[in-house]
Parts: C-alpha cells; structure tokens; sequence
C-alpha cells in the first residue's frame, strides 16, 4: 500500500476516534457557532484523509459520478449540521457520535472522490466541505450578533435633538430595553419599527387585544405566516421581554 | 503526470454547440420577458406587481444562467483543443442546468415567487405573496443549477492540473517569477484563454461553496422555520456567489477574444507577464469585489468597504486595459476584414469598457451611496452582459460558422444585425443610465417619473435588439447550412 494511503487511512482513524468524543464526554452545552466550528475541524481531518486515501498512480477516464459525489458530499455535511438539531444531539452522547462520524463520512467523500475523479480536484472538493462548515459558524442557525435597534442608528440629522454626530454605538442614558433591542432584530422587519406593520399586522394597541401572558403564548406559538422564534433563538426572558416592549406601543 | 489525449475536435465542438444554442434560447425567451417588464413601466400596457416580480426574478436568474451556460460551452471547448476533456461530465453538468432551469420556471410560472435571486433574508420567507412550495423549487433550482456549474468548474480544473503540471503552471508562476530560466529552457506559457479557464474555475468553486452554503441555510430555514439565519451573513454570501458568478460570465466569454479575433486578424494573440499579472489580480479580487453590494449596510465594518472598493478596482480595471489594449494592437493595420464575427467581437469590447466604468463608479463609495439603489445598477449591468457577454458570445458564434463555411455575409445584414443589436442595446442602456443618474429606483413596478418616459426610450430599444437577433438568428442557419469549406472567408 502506497505511503499517502496508510496516512490517509491514520488520520482518518483520528477523525472517527475524535468523532466518537461525545460518547466518553456526556451531555453537553454548546453554542452554535462553537459546534459548526468544531464540526469543520472534524471535517479538515477526514477531508486531508479522503485526499491522500484517493490519490492515485497514473490519469485514466474517471467515472462522472465521482465528480457528482464529490460536489453534493459538502452539502450532506452542512446538512448534517442543522442548528435546530443540536439541542437533541447534545443530549444524546449516542446520537451526537453517530452525527459526527456522518459528518466525517461526507468530508472523506468530498476529498476522496475529488481526488478519484481527477488529481488536485480532491483538494478542492474537500476544502469546499470545510470552507462551507466554516462559513455556516457565522450565521447558519445564529442570530445577530448584535441587536442595535434601528431607531438608533437612523440618520442623526432626522432625530430630534439631532447634533450631527456619528452614532458610535457608545451605550447612553437613552439606552432602549432589550426587549426593544430583541423586537429592532427579530420583528420590526414584519410590523415595523414603531409596530405600525408593514407585512405583518400593526402591533399598534396590542395590549387591548392581548395581555402579557397572552402576548408570550402568542410569540411562543405563533400561527403561520409568522415564524416562531421560540426556543431555537429567543429565550423565556427573551420572550418576555420582547412581549412587554410589544404591551408599551 | 501525463494529460489524456486531446479531445477530439467534433465531440468537443457538440458540447459547445449545445451549451451555446442553449444558451442562447433562454436568452432570447428571457429577452422577451424583459421587453414585457420595460413596456409595463412605460405604461404601453399593464402587469400586475406581483406578477412583474415574479418575472423580474426568472428574468435575472434566466438571463445569468444563460450567459454563463454558454459562456461555459464556449470555455470548455477552448479547454478541450489544449487538453483531454470528458463530454461525459460536460453533459452531465448540463443536465444540472437544465433540471434548475426547470425547477425555477415551476416556481416562478404556477408557483409566483417573486423574490429575485438576489433576496435579503428574511425574504423569501417573510412578507410573500405566493405559496410555500414555490419557494422550495426556487431554492432546490438555484442549487442545482449553482450544483452544475461546481461540476464544470471541477472537470475544467482537475484538467488544467494534469496539462500543465499543478497550479503554478496552470497559473504561469515560474514564466512571470523566473522568466530568464522559463525563456531558457523553451517552456510555454499558457494561452491566454487558459487564464480565462482557470479563473473560472478556481473562483467558480469557491464562490458556488459560499453561494451552497446560504443555499442550503435557506432550504433548512424552508423546511424549519426554528432555524435561525443571520441576515447580514446571509447577504454577504449571496452577493459573494451572485456578483462573482455575474462577473465570470464576462471572463468566459472574454476567451472568445483570446481565440476569435487571432482569427480574424491572422495575427496571435500571445501570453504576455502583464497579462498573467491582470489575470492574478481577478483571481484574487474578484472573490471581495462584492463588498461593494454593502457599502450602506451600517454594521459592516468600514474597512471592509475600503477593501471592497480596492478590490472593485483591481479585480477589473488591469485585466479590462490589457486585453482591450492588446485587442486594440491585434486589429490596427491587420487588414482585417469587418465580418458579423469580427464586428460583434470589437464591439463587446465597448460594451465591456463602458459597463465596466460604469460599475467602477458604482464601486466607488461617494457615488455608490447616490446610485446602488437606482438604475444605475441594472445599466451597468445591462451594458456588460447585453453590450459586452452577448456580442463576445454572438461574435464567437459567428467566427465559427464563417470560418466553417469559408462565407461572410452581405453588407445589409450586417448593418440591420449591427444597428439591431448594438444601436438597440445601445439606446436600452441609456434609457437606464438616464433614469439612474436621475434618482429612479430600482426593483420597483411602477416607477416615479421620469420612469415611464425612460421606460418607453428602454422599450424602443430592446425591440430593436429583438429584431436585431432574429436577423442574426437567420443569418447564423444560413451560413450553418452551407457545405463545410476549408477556404477562410
């Protein structure tokens, strides 16, 4: 057996080893970001050994389907990545191993039928896997980052009492509550920035229609069209926070 | 390594021909659609919003996936006289292609999405107006079709690898780093169509990895609505894919010019270390080119939009001014003689500097921040993809068939081909440029004045690029139904 293929064969051993972590470790807690992440380190290693596993002697007419195989093995890897199935994998150590080892599975196969279907291509099919898990750690089942509410950052010169200045996003007296913050982030988009409504219905005077508890049940279980935000990204306190900011418009 | 063996030159010239002709239809359905969405905001008759989104989103998503169909006929043909190339794969891309093309039309004719190709989450899935499942066959249509053009971008680099001995020599780094030892062992560069190929290829891949990457968030949102989605990452990856795809489609087609006008001219079109350097500065710049798409979006970093603005500039100018330049030199006192082929080539070169300091100025944050929300952009745009894609594509076309049939065409064809699809696209810019530089916005239905006027002026226009290509369709089945000749026109 040719020296790449025994590495290969070593680091993809690593990978599955690493892979069945959660098995020693338990039930763990992890933010979203940190899990792509460490889903795309698992996907370097099995990608390098799919790579050196698929290297070969000499040119000759690859079959297409490796070339296909290659292409749609990131993708089952991002898919293997849904967000809102983490909470269920980090409970479930059994589950969460066999996650991963799909996971390394899909990053071997992008590097190993890459390299299959042409010599070089297998580096570039199996960074696609893990340039796309990298990229999924910023914004794939993650919310802002940072809620700034619109109102504070509209044009200085249309504000009352307006100097002119830049916003810096320096924190003042006037700092609005967080359930203004978390409203600015995830509603204003449907019912506006003061609930007057633009897609979805004005939040004008909800507090006649609803009271807290209800609004909270209505936020926690919305009816389609309106998406539900609760647990995957608001939390109860975001949730009642939120709902209080919705009881003051 | 050793290559495979040449393709041979009929299978590779099916291949082409298929993505061209290809191509090429969806453009002229596409061109149809356009003409309906320009006559409705003159007033000359009405659609109805919803329905004027739904085909302002097939139309732009046709009109690229078009372009880069054949584009991409174009480029793998080139790729297969230099190296082996397997029609396989070519056709199995092509079933991608058609099977997203397909997807899309359901989503947008039963279906009524209408939320463009290049949506800000949290569209498409707030605020719609059609059903669910519509946006699904959308989503699942531009990944395939993103799927198909991975898969060429694969076999086009796996074969630049293997011809010339890794990336270094696919990306000529020893002849512009060590010329004097490169020129001392008698080594060839690579033709210029290869850089072409390979930048394609390269930035093909890693921009359909970002554009994947959303796409997928977006299908997963579809199917589950708990999962959230960042949308400042969203956008940034959409327009990483969107604008770097957009801008492939002109280097495809620019190979054209590497190849077509040699022909015409008699003269070579040679590799030169400015050349290989402008080709360097793409690969590399036209990746963060986009950032230029979120110059008013207030939480992206300031120095990302200085580096967008830098890499706007380097990612077209030195690749623009060299070929052009080098073009330029081809033709002067060539004697070459003005065919529909050679006529079509030149001219996209107009179109491709006109729409390119159009989006230069775009690209610049002062100007951006009066003109990225107007019809500015579209004429930009327009100009680089009517002006410039087409004409390079069309003049392709017809080096081919002039060549094959050792005949040119009459005087009054090329006059009606040329006034038709140049003069008329000629005006359709302008009617945006106008509306841009006079504030109207764009992506809008029914616009304010002077909207309507320069709609009706835009109308004109694209009617005449309609005739225009129906004088050049028949001439093309003329000369493709002449008998094989080995005499050059």
């Amino acid at each position: 057996m040719r020296r790449p293929r025994v590495v290969g064969l070593v680091v993809l051993g690593v990978a599955v080893l690493v892979a069945g972590l959660p098995l020693l470790r338990g039930p763990i807690e992890l933010p979203v970001t940190q899990h792509h992440l460490l889903h795309a380190a698992l996907l370097v290693g099995a990608a390098l050994a799919g790579v050196l596993c698929g290297g070969r002697d000499a040119l000759r007419r690859a079959s297409p389907a490796w070339i296909v195989l290659a292409m749609v093995a990131p993708i089952l890897a991002m898919l293997l990545m849904w967000p809102s199935a983490y909470s269920f994998f980090e409970q479930h150590p059994a589950g969460h191993a066999l996650e991963h080892v799909g996971i390394v599975a899909c990053g071997f196969l992008a590097g190993f039928a890459g390299e299959r279907f042409a010599a070089g291509v297998g580096w570039a099919t199996g960074g696609s896997a893990v340039l796309m898990a990298l990229l999924a750690a910023f914004g794939f089942g993650v919310a802002p980052p940072t809620a700034v509410p619109i109102a504070a950052v509209a044009e200085p010169s249309l504000q009352p009492g307006a100097s002119g200045r830049r916003n810096t996003g320096a924190s003042s007296p006037a700092q609005p509550s967080h359930g203004a913050m978390i409203y600015a982030t995830n509603c204003a988009v449907c019912h506006g920035t003061a609930g007057e409504g633009v897609s979805g219905p004005s939040l004008k005077d909800e507090r006649t229609r609803k009271n807290l508890r209800q609004t909270i049940e209505w936020i926690e279980n919305p009816a389609p069209p309106m998406p539900k935000f609760y647990p995957a990204v608001l939390t109860a306190a975001d949730v009642r926070a939120v709902a209080t900011y919705v009881q003051t418009l | 390594m050793k290559p495979l063996s040449v393709t041979s030159p009929a299978i590779g010239l099916r291949v082409m021909w298929t993505y061209i002709v290809t191509g090429l239809t969806i453009f002229l359905l596409m061109l149809l659609v356009g003409i309906s969405m320009r006559g409705s905001q003159a007033g000359w008759w009405t659609i109805e919003p919803g329905t004027f989104y739904s085909l302002l989103s097939l139309h732009g998503i046709g009109m690229l996936t078009a372009m880069v169909v054949a584009g991409l006929g174009t480029l793998w043909y080139l790729v297969s006289r230099e190296t082996g190339l397997d029609a396989r794969v070519a056709y199995l891309a092509y079933a991608f292609f058609v099977a997203g093309v397909a997807c899309v039309i359901v989503s947008v004719v039963p279906g009524h999405y209408g939320a463009l190709w290049t949506m800000l989450y949290p569209l498409p899935f707030t605020g719609t107006y059609w059903p669910t499942w519509a946006t699904g066959a959308w989503l699942v249509g531009a990944a395939l079709v993103m799927l198909g053009f991975m898969i060429w971008c694969g076999q086009i680099l796996g074969a630049l690898l293997a011809r010339y001995g890794g990336l270094g020599g696919v990306l000529a780094v020893d002849y512009v780093l060590h010329s004097r030892a490169f020129a001392k062992l008698d080594r060839e560069p690579p033709p210029p169509q290869i850089f072409a190929a390979a930048i394609t290829a390269i930035d093909g891949l890693i921009a359909g990895a970002a554009g994947l990457t959303v796409g997928v968030a977006l299908i997963v949102r579809w199917l589950d609505p708990t999962v959230a989605i960042d949308p400042l990452w969203a956008k940034n990856l959409t327009y990483l894919f969107g604008h770097t795809f957009a801008n492939l489609t002109m280097y495809m087609a620019v190979a054209g010019i590497y190849v077509g006008l040699p022909i015409c001219t008699r003269r070579a079109y040679h590799t030169s270390v400015p050349l290989v350097l402008a080709w360097w500065g793409t690969l590399l710049f036209v990746i963060i080119a986009y950032f230029h798409h979120l110059y008013m979006d207030f939480v992206q970093a300031e120095s990302v939009k200085l580096v967008g603005e830098l890499a706007s500039f380097l990612a077209a100018i030195p690749v623009v001014v060299i070929t052009v330049y080098g073009a330029v030199l081809l033709v002067h006192r060539s004697g070459m003689r003005w065919t529909l082929g050679s006529m079509f080539l030149f001219t996209g070169l107009i179109g491709w500097v006109v729409g390119g300091v159009a989006a230069v100025l775009d690209s610049t944050i002062p100007f951006n921040v009066d003109l990225h929300n107007t019809l500015w952009v579209p004429a930009h745009f327009h100009t680089y993809l009517l002006e410039g894609v087409v004409l390079f594509t069309l003049g392709w076309v017809f080096v081919n068939l002039e060549q094959r049939a050792g005949a040119s065409s009459g005087a009054l064809i090329r006059w009606l081909a040329g006034l038709g699809v140049f003069g008329g696209g000629a005006l359709f810019v302008l009617g945006f440029y106008i509306a841009g530089a006079a504030g109207v916005p764009r992506r809008y239905a029914v616009e304010p004045p002077p909207g309507p006027y320069l709609a009706g002026i835009a109308t004109v226009g694209a009617i005449l690029v309609l005739v225009g290509l129906l004088v050049v369709a028949y001439e093309a089945l003329r000369l493709a139904r002449l008998p094989r000749s080995e005499v050059a026109p």
